[in-house]
């Protein structure tokens, strides 16, 4: 169901960007952090049902899952993202579907430690973005 | 292109957003904020007190997750008022967070929540002038409602939030002035002073003032925030009135 909430703030939000460029979109590509754990045929599915009769109609999405590199603020250890794939694993099993890094992946420093030395001040580039946008 | 920064502003565009803070803590922000969304049906109630969410505490919400639709984050209703609350994603565990992880958690709450036809939109601020305050000015032009004691603690805070509002070009809407006296068998008593500081403060502003009684059953109504109809709602539907 995140990935139906996302797929509609994306449409919606380039729509308007659309609107207000005059173009129409043909190509999308939104970058999504690893420990999202988003389904990327769920979020394409949404995309193309939710694109229908705006300026997105012809457009494709493409979604780039990437490995945040993290660096913890307390003892300086930088890591990536294999090293933190158990603490997710395990949190996942934790909430099931209600998994709360699948809205909002910033909050993973409230569920994640150090590998090292177990601060939760863990420091990575987490955000939603998009990365491209190619027009017509 | 940040797509849920540019959804949540979308979704506050045309509303009413009135921002309950104050810089200090414990000085009844979560509480004036609660009672400002129970006195104006159709309200909503944005709990961005990240790490402290009173919100779901105050309504007897703790515990409960918002469930997720395909249109977003489903509020947990209450006395007519749609309650949105980190809370209610977390569940009931501490919530630590860095700047861009609070940044993060207000621009998708924001975004995702499903507000409706929801107007106005109360925001119940955490204490300090950190990240949450400098994400919601990113998303909204919100109205500042700011909230003190008559103790110099509290005021001088206060005095420095609305000096960084006026800077931004805000001018506070209201100021409440909170615990202000007792009510004993029908005359006021003024236990810490009259509030003068905080009164010229509102003045200097053109912001009207609101004077709340320290009132020992609110007490009782915490978990059922919505079933309170004591002197401190009076006055706070009051202030809602007027904004
Ligand atoms: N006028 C009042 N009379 C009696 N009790 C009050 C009054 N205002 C607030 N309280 C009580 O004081 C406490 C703090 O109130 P509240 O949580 O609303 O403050 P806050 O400013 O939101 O705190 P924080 O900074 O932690 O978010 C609560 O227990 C509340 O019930
Ligand atoms: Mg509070
Ligand atoms: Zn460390």
């Amino acid at each position: 169901m995140h990935e139906w909430s996302l797929a509609l703030s994306l449409v919606q939000t380039l729509d308007r960007w659309a609107l207000e460029n005059g173009v129409q979109i043909k190509r999308v590509v939104l970058s999504v952090p690893s420990p999202a754990q988003l389904d990327v045929s769920i979020l394409t599915e949404a995309f193309d049902t939710l694109k229908r009769e705006s300026r997105l109609e012809q457009a494709k999405l493409e979604v780039r899952v990437r490995s945040p590199r993290y660096r913890c603020r307390a003892c300086g250890y930088e890591f990536g993202q294999e090293e933190v794939d158990q603490q997710i694993r395990q949190l996942m099993g934790q909430y099931g579907e209600e998994y709360p890094l699948h809205l909002i992946p910033e909050l993973l420093p409230t569920f994640v430690k150090c590998p090292r030395c177990g601060s939760h001040d863990i420091e990575a580039e987490l955000s939603i973005k998009v990365d491209e946008v190619e027009t017509i | 292109m940040r797509p849920l920064l540019e959804s949540a502003r979308e979704k506050l565009r045309r509303r009413k957003v009135v921002a309950v803070m104050s810089g200090k803590g414990g000085v009844g922000k979560s509480v004036v904020a609660a009672l400002a969304a129970l006195a104006k049906p159709g309200s909503a109630l944005v709990d961005l007190d990240l790490e402290g969410a009173s919100a779901p505490r105050l309504f007897g919400l703790s515990g409960r997750l918002h469930e997720i639709s395909k249109e977003g984050i489903e509020p947990l209703e209450v006395g007519g008022v749609k309650v949105f609350s980190l809370g209610g994603i977390v569940g009931d565990r501490y919530v630590v967070l860095p700047g861009y992880g609070q940044a993060g958690a207000v621009e998708a709450l924001l975004a995702f929540a499903k507000l409706g036809d929801s107007d106005p939109v109360v925001v119940d601020m955490p204490p300090g002038m950190g990240e949450e305050l400098l994400a919601l000015s990113r998303i909204t032009d919100f109205l500042p409602v700011l909230v003190t004691t008559p103790s110099k603690a509290s005021y001088g805070v206060v005095k420095h939030l609305a000096e960084y509002l006026a800077e931004i070009g805000k001018k506070p809407a209201a100021v409440v002035l909170n615990m202000a006296y007792v009510d004993c068998g029908g005359s006021r008593i003024y236990p810490f002073g009259r509030g003068e500081d905080a009164r010229r403060l509102a003045e200097s502003f053109g912001a009207p003032l609101y004077e709340l009684p320290i009132d020992p059953s609110l007490e009782d109504y915490v978990g059922r925030i919505h079933e309170y109809r004591g002197p401190i709602a009076y006055v706070v539907r009051q202030m809602v009135e007027g904004l």
